[in-house]
């Protein structure tokens, strides 16, 4: 039960960088955060029935559910193409308007539309 | 954010959208319905007989969903394609100033961004080969120990990283230029593309094992699919480093 609680928290500071922070390379951070609390939740939930690693040496019996591992190899993956092109996003966002507040970010583009 | 007030309403705003997602949230985390085992079961009894792979993750991801690892490093290849355009289309002279070290003015702004010392040079430049080698291991014992091809990609890129931050000037090695990597990690795809192929012309289906019949041990194709990937994520990702360090020719 702790762990989830863990998770939950870990899983409402990733939200909370993305809504609550003016910095986009902190809003990405914050996605980051978020992706990485549900790839750990998928693999301690596929750890519940069994405490081994799924390597299937010798002997070894009782492993933990690879499926969620294999799934969550994807999510990984994904995740850091996400982060990579946000934060590309973000270098052109910052050499347009030499920084990464959002806000400041904001205005000059309504300064530059008009 | 130090010394920034916010005002009232953001802060009411940000608690009661906490607050619902934790709603959304509470029940999925915390709840206790037992874990199907069925899988983990046949998985356990069978996998290593079908696949030829000790290790259960790799024999999914590169022996029954194969199908999936394609889609994995074609998302790869399309991410890493679209941060260098947007890379190279709003100019580079940002990460110029890492490159440049000596050409920084004491004082100025770009020499905050150009600060490296001998440390850096030193240990990164004597570490990367380690790395490069660690890398390879990873790679090659996906089937038998903890990692794979997209794990002992990763090493491969941070290997990669140091050793473009430890050489100053000269280019020791070809590893650092993009060019190069860029075509490495096609070349990686179209390997990929073509063990994927394999099969078909021996009857074993997309994707299927080509070595089935050979007598060749049956982790031999596994193994050859780790290392396919590991060139391409190791090749991409660090391609997207060296490109965000500025050194594009």
């Amino acid at each position: 039960m702790a762990e989830r609680v863990l998770l939950i928290l870990l899983c409402l500071i990733g939200f909370w960088g993305i809504i609550a922070k003016k910095n986009i390379i902190k809003k990405i951070f914050g996605l980051y955060i978020l992706n990485s609390a549900v790839v750990i939740l998928f693999v301690v939930e596929g750890a519940r029935i069994g405490e081994n690693a799924p390597i299937m040496a010798e002997g070894v019996s009782h492993v933990a559910d690879p499926l969620p591992q294999a799934l969550m190899l994807t999510a990984i993956v994904i995740g850091v193409c996400i982060t990579s092109l946000a934060l590309a996003i973000a270098f052109r966002l910052y050499r347009f308007a030499n920084t990464f507040d959002i806000d400041e970010i904001r205005r000059k583009i309504r300064h530059a539309s008009t | 954010m130090k010394g920034r007030k916010y005002s009232f309403s953001f802060v009411l705003q940000v608690v009661l959208s906490l607050s619902a997602v934790l709603a959304v949230l509470l029940p999925v985390f915390l709840a206790g319905n037992l874990w199907p085992t069925a899988a983990r079961d046949y998985l356990e009894r069978n996998g290593v007989k079908e696949s030829g792979a000790k290790n259960l993750v790799s024999a999914i991801y590169l022996g029954y969903r194969a199908f999936d690892t394609l889609g994995e490093t074609i998302v790869l290849l399309v991410a890493v394609s679209g941060t260098i355009t947007i890379i190279a289309h709003s100019g580079i002279s940002l990460a110029k100033g890492f490159a440049g070290a000596g050409l920084a003015k004491p004082g100025s702004k770009s020499q905050l961004i150009a600060r490296r010392t001998e440390l850096i040079d030193v240990v990164t430049g004597k570490l990367g080969p380690i790395v490069l080698i660690f890398g390879l291991y990873v790679m090659l014992f996906g089937h038998l120990s903890p990692g794979g091809g997209f794990q002992g990609g990763v090493v491969v890129a941070s290997g990669i990283v140091f050793i473009s931050l430890g050489s100053k000037t000269d280019r020791s090695t070809q590893l650092q230029k993009a060019g190069v990597l860029a075509r490495l990690e096609a070349a990686g795809f179209l390997f990929l593309v073509f063990a994927a192929l394999a099969g078909i012309l021996g009857g074993h289906g997309f994707f299927g094992n080509p070595f089935a019949g050979t007598g060749a041990s049956a982790g031999t194709y596994i193994v050859a699919l780790n290392a396919i990937i590991g060139l391409k994520v190791g090749a991409g990702i660090g391609f997207m480093c060296v490109a965000m360090l500025g050194r594009v020719d």
